[in-house]
């Protein structure tokens, strides 16, 4: 007789979201439901009717924590449709500008992980805020990591979160040679840090692989060695940039994109049936509350080529670079290789850089309604925003974002694991969820016209 | 009070033969900048440097002494130095920054310091404000009109304008000197000018005029515990000549008669507007 358990809120991700879980006897998960539950944002109807240059710039709100990423798949998006190419430099820059988002987003998420994890050897949980060592150090490399992150985002970009610099046909303003040498200072001192902290988060991941158990709320349970194990296929556009329909052989495709309404595809209404109230923090929702994954989730589900799909470290890695390792902590692994990549494509980008070259494209056409799309791979995965701007005002615009890619996959991997550890999966994935909220177009036989806009 | 809250009052000029050339009095904005420059305590300048109309101001970022002597002198006009405050500190890539300013730039500056919104990663990265004396300002059209017009001289050919002596001076290439009486360039004034209560940059680190000391001397008000060091240390290292205020003419009690002077005006306007220059109400206050 399975029963019917919910965590929520869960958290140490951003965003609101919640897990309804269907578990049997022995607690392990025979379906998984995670969904979102933070309300819908609208920017992509905001974005209607507005000039082309504004509407990266709201895109950007959606979040804080990868602005970057929205921004400059916005701002491609645009360039797409109305087909703007950029100067080389230009895209040098928006390069540095992606690496460092992704720098300080990483580095963000360990803070977020850590607690999970256990200190090799001992049976203790790390808390990264202890004042203690050899914890205190790992805090402050991140802390540093963050900076180093941050900083190169403002200098590049104008702003560390928010970025003003980016625009349709290029960037505002090139760096004065200060500036690059400031960056490729900060990108050579993060460097040795990154190589330093990728080899310590492998080590302590690693470390929660071996071994037998975890403690949650006071119980010790057994990690599954096939913790967060699903048979999805991958998505990436890109090891660390991106895509867009303006290139050459575009490695994204619309035609391979459907969605479907949360309705489909989550469970109905459901009782529950189990509560923990040790969990922590404060347990899980009473039994006997209903819960309606099918009403309640915020999002759309996207399929590629009728599956859901992992975006994310791991699919750049596996896409490109023959990466093979599955589950939640293969993911994690895959998120601290991508360290010192981003560093060395800082330095080359800001070697390559010429300060005193022109980085806006000589002519910005206005668009004549055409659709255009660009994939950007964000920290969390592939962030694919779509639009169709004609006479500088944009027509249509929508956000496919990684989180959103993520949920349903995410819900297939929880499948097999004790209940209790199916937040340590969900936070494999680093949820960022408030831009994964997202309307979805239905026409009137309630069936969906998103297919329709690419003809 | 009108002179706000300062250290020490000296007369000063810069030792340096190179900057005194095409300084407006005493160089002392361009040889403070410059020497602060030279010891690493700043890493470049936001100043008002020379854009391709003559006399009309630009902000921009001095990273060399060379930019710096390029700005040296005074122009009477508008320039919006803030406008660079966040740049300077982005794409130019400076982490201790200079910038010179009129009072109410200077109050901007402040008032960013304390309320960073919009500023993020800019407070803390401003190591030397030097604020300078102000009366009014004209809008570039208006200097265009006292010069052109009213003193029947082509601006291209003006090498310095001035004011002081209870007139407007210009001085041109050719050596001829016009004078207008203060009186006809007041109607050129920006109507902003109007309401503002500081002559001489109050929260400035160091604020510098030529009112009170001779020609070729400035005033100079040392005002903040970081201006004070930075100016002990320019004056250990000879970038100054200084003489105590008390010593000079007309000394600080023109600054202070000066100062005294726009701050009642201005209160006046102040008190005026509410009355004379709208339907006859006070204007809403945007605040409540």
């Amino acid at each position: 007789m399975s029963k019917v358990v919910e965590i929520s809120p869960t958290t140490r991700h951003e965003g609101h979201s919640k897990l309804v879980l269907k578990v049997n006897d022995d607690g392990i998960v025979e379906r998984g439901d995670w969904l979102s539950i933070t309300p819908v944002r609208g920017i992509e109807k905001l974005a209607i009717g507005k000039t082309m240059e504004q509407v990266p710039k709201i895109a950007s709100r959606v979040c804080g924590i990868c602005p970057i990423a929205h921004t400059l798949a916005g701002v491609e998006s645009m360039e797409a449709s109305i087909g703007c190419e950029i100067p080389e430099d230009a895209f040098l820059l928006r390069m540095m500008l992606q690496c460092a988002n992704r720098i300080h987003s990483h580095a963000l998420h360990n803070i977020l992980t850590l607690p999970d994890m256990y200190l090799p050897g001992t049976d203790t949980k790390i808390n990264p805020f202890t004042p203690e060592e050899p914890v205190r150090s790992v805090a402050k490399r991140i802390q540093t990591l963050r900076m180093v992150g941050q900083t190169i985002g403002e200098i590049v970009g104008g702003e560390a979160i928010h970025p003003s610099n980016p625009r349709v046909g290029g960037m505002y303003k090139n760096l004065s040679p200060r500036g690059r040498a400031k960056v490729l200072d900060l990108a050579k001192m993060g460097l040795p840090l990154a190589r330093e902290h990728m080899e310590f988060m492998i080590a302590i991941l690693r470390n929660y692989q071996k071994r037998d158990w975890a403690e949650v709320g006071g119980k010790e349970i057994p990690i599954p060695k096939d913790l967060g194990y699903h048979n999805q296929g991958y998505m990436a556009a890109d090891t660390a940039y991106g895509s867009s329909s303006l290139d050459e052989n575009p490695r994204w495709f619309p035609e391979r994109w459907t969605e479907v309404r949360p309705w489909d595809w989550y469970m109905g209404e459901e009782e529950i049936t189990l509560e923990d109230p040790s969990y922590p923090v404060g347990g899980t929702t009473k039994a006997g509350t209903k819960a309606w994954p099918q009403m309640e989730a915020c999002t759309g589900v996207p399929l590629y080529d009728g599956q859901p799909v992992e975006v994310g470290p791991r699919a750049r890695l596996v896409e490109f670079k023959n990466y093979d390792e599955k589950g939640a902590i293969g993911l994690q692994i895959a998120r601290q290789m991508e360290y010192m990549d981003c560093f060395y494509k800082i330095i080359e980008a800001a070697d390559a850089l010429d300060c005193s070259a022109s980085v806006v494209a000589d002519e910005i056409p206005q668009g004549d309604g055409s659709i255009g799309w660009a994939a950007n791979e964000a920290p969390r995965g592939c962030d694919v925003h779509l639009a169709k701007v004609r006479n500088g005002k944009v027509e249509y615009y929508s956000m496919l974002v990684p989180t959103t890619w993520n949920f349903p996959t995410c819900s297939r991997a929880l499948v097999g694991a004790p209940w209790q550890l199916t937040e340590v999966i969900m936070r494999a994935y680093d949820p960022c969820v408030s831009c994964a909220t997202h309307m979805i177009v239905l026409d009137e036989d309630k069936r969906l016209v998103a297919e329709k806009l690419l003809e | 009070m009108v002179l706000g809250n300062y250290k020490q009052a000296v007369a000063a000029r810069s030792t340096d033969p190179d900057i005194l050339r095409k300084s407006q009095d005493g160089g002392i904005v361009t040889q403070l900048f410059a020497y602060a420059l030279d010891a690493g305590i700043i890493d470049g300048a936001i100043v008002a440097g020379q854009s391709d109309e003559p006399f009309k101001p630009e902000p921009m970022v001095a990273t060399t002494r060379e930019e710096l002597l390029a700005a040296r002198g005074t122009r009477y006009s508008i320039s919006p130095n803030m406008s660079l405050i966040k740049e300077v500190t982005r794409s130019y890539g400076l982490d201790k920054v200079g910038v010179v300013g009129t009072p109410c730039q200077m109050q901007a500056l402040r008032k960013g310091q304390l309320y960073p919104v919009g500023l993020r990663d800019v407070a803390d990265k401003i190591a030397l404000a030097v604020g300078i004396f102000c009366m009014e300002n004209f809008p570039y059209q208006g200097i265009l009109q006292l010069v052109e017009d009213h003193g029947a001289t082509a601006l291209e050919n003006v090498s310095k304008l001035d004011i002081g002596k209870g007139k407007f001076w210009i001085y041109t290439e050719r050596g001829a000197t016009v004078q207008l009486p203060l009186k006809v360039t007041h109607k050129y004034e920006q109507p902003g000018c109007h309401v503002c209560l500081d002559y001489v940059a109050n929260l400035a680190d160091i604020s510098t005029g030529s009112v009170g000391t001779p020609d070729g001397w400035s005033t100079v008000f040392v005002r903040s515990a970081k201006g004070d060091d930075i100016w002990a240390k320019a004056i250990a290292a000879g970038a100054f000549e200084t003489k105590p205020i008390d010593s000079v003419k007309p000394g600080l009690e023109l600054v202070t008669k000066l100062a005294t002077e726009k701050i009642t005006k201005n209160q006046q306007f102040i008190e005026d507007r509410k009355t004379k220059f709208t339907v006859g109400k006070e204007l809403r206050n945007p605040y409540i």
